[in-house]
């Protein structure tokens, strides 16, 4: 098994060496000790650990304040909050800053170890599984759906998008996912573009009425068709994962800002003859045990 | 729309607010509502699923949602609804939701949450069902949280 490097901050050696002593006969490894913010910051451009367990308190300075210094080097740093008090006030910041887990002391070794071996093997594994088994198979739908609904062809694109936020102008259809993983998506178009696929899935003819009512209720009901299909493929491949959507809501209006945050997330644009069809899957992963 | 899910959801506040630092928790009115609503401001978005299915919207003000999260920060003070008062927000919206499943399921229903939508912006409006559906407005230390329920 490859060696996973831990760089343990804590200005207490006792509490160093317990860590380290939990982490013996474990593919986990302490590569170095910092006692400080400054030595803490140091370190860990010297060895780009994989794994940094941050002491709440340090004597010139806290662990968020360190974390913030350390993430803004390398954004993808994976920081354990360790402290001794275990109050929400903290752990927003500490997430807000954006710091992966939390964990009381005393540190009991069995959470230690799981909670270092999620957040490793989440980094390499999750990414991966989310965009191979859980993206890609949605864009091949959504085109597939596109065209059976509605005659249109779709030049597919799927990009990764980590807590980036998006707006909808127009109307967009936001379908919650529970089970494992959980998640929402939000599949959007301008009102021109939801308005012409509209009249292509109800098969209209140019000269018959449509209210925006009436096209948003198609969008909807194709929006949830597309989801449907796609979440009894999910639970196909996925016997145990229990993955099921809740009823559609819309939001319609300029300029709403639909947030990302702290989901891994993907855009999947349909490019057609009348306009983008957007779409935004999220998924919150396992990490809420946290709070 | 079922008058017997009402109960979960003030339950749910009243149990979890408190623990978060909200001193004066009551109810306003409650009311049925048709059709698309006005977002405050701030909607957040859940669905359920299993047993019971539907979607919840919490909407409020941003003076309020900043209001809210300064109260989860201990006080701290926030103008803008930024990155850590939209976290706090979100936050808010699971930990009321996984309280509400919690209550459902000591009536005997399994259900399950999705994760948050946050939705942001000025003048846009939401719609969570095509039936009749309950609002309850509830004033948090003098912040207005209007919940907007469809589940059955």
């Amino acid at each position: 098994m490859k060696e996973v490097r831990v760089l343990i901050v804590d200005d207490s050696k006792i509490s160093y060496m317990m860590l380290t002593k939990m982490l013996e006969k474990t593919n986990f490894k302490a590569c170095d000790y910092a006692k400080n913010s400054k030595e803490a910051i140091e370190k860990y451009q010297i060895h780009k650990p994989d794994i940094i367990t941050m002491d709440m308190n340090l004597p010139d300075g806290d662990g968020i304040e360190t974390s913030r210094h350390i993430l803004k080097l390398d954004p993808n740093a994976k920081i354990i909050m360790i402290s001794a008090m275990k109050d929400v006030s903290l752990m927003l910041k500490g997430r807000a800053a954006g710091i992966r887990s939390f964990l009381q002391k005393p540190v009991d070794p069995n959470e230690f170890i799981d909670t270092l071996s999620l957040l490793y093997q989440n980094e390499i594994n999750m990414r991966t599984i989310l965009e191979e088994s859980y993206s890609k198979p949605l864009v091949k739908i959504f085109q597939r759906e596109l065209f059976k609904l509605s005659g249109l062809q779709g030049k597919m694109m799927l990009e990764e998008t980590i807590d980036t936020d998006f707006d909808v102008n127009g109307t967009g259809i936001i379908l919650g996912l529970t089970g494992n993983p959980s998640g929402r998506i939000v599949i959007y178009a301008t009102d021109t573009t939801m308005i012409e696929f509209a009249r292509l899935v109800l098969n209209l003819d140019d000269d018959d009425d449509l209210s925006e009512e009436a096209a948003q209720d198609a969008f909807e009901e194709a929006a949830n068709i597309l989801m449907g299909n796609y979440v009894s493929k999910l639970n196909d491949v996925f016997k145990n994962n229990e993955i099921r959507l809740a009823p559609p809501g819309i939001i319609t209006g300029t300029k709403i800002r639909v947030l990302n945050t702290k989901l891994k997330s993907f855009k999947i644009t349909a490019k057609t003859r009348i306009g983008d069809l957007e779409m935004s899957i999220g998924f919150a992963g396992r990490q809420d045990e946290w709070m | 729309m079922d008058v017997k899910f009402v109960n979960p959801f003030i339950n749910a506040i009243t149990t979890v607010l408190p623990q978060l630092g909200f001193i004066t928790i009551t109810r306003g009115k409650l009311s049925t509502r048709e059709k698309a609503m006005p977002s405050l401001g701030v909607t957040v978005l859940v669905g359920f699923t299993k047993s019971v299915r539907g979607n919840v919207a919490y909407n409020m003000t941003k003076e309020s949602a900043c209001k809210i999260a300064s109260t989860m920060m201990m006080g701290m003070p926030i103008v803008d609804f930024d990155e850590m008062a939209q976290s706090a927000i979100s936050e808010l919206s699971n930990m009321l939701t996984a309280n509400v499943a919690t209550n459902l399921a000591s009536m005997d229903f399994e259900v399950d949450i999705s994760t948050p939508s946050l939705t942001l912006g000025d003048g846009f409006s939401v719609k969570i069902s095509d039936m009749p559906y309950l609002v309850i407005e509830m004033n948090i230390d003098g912040n207005l949280i209007e919940i907007n329920m469809d589940l059955h």
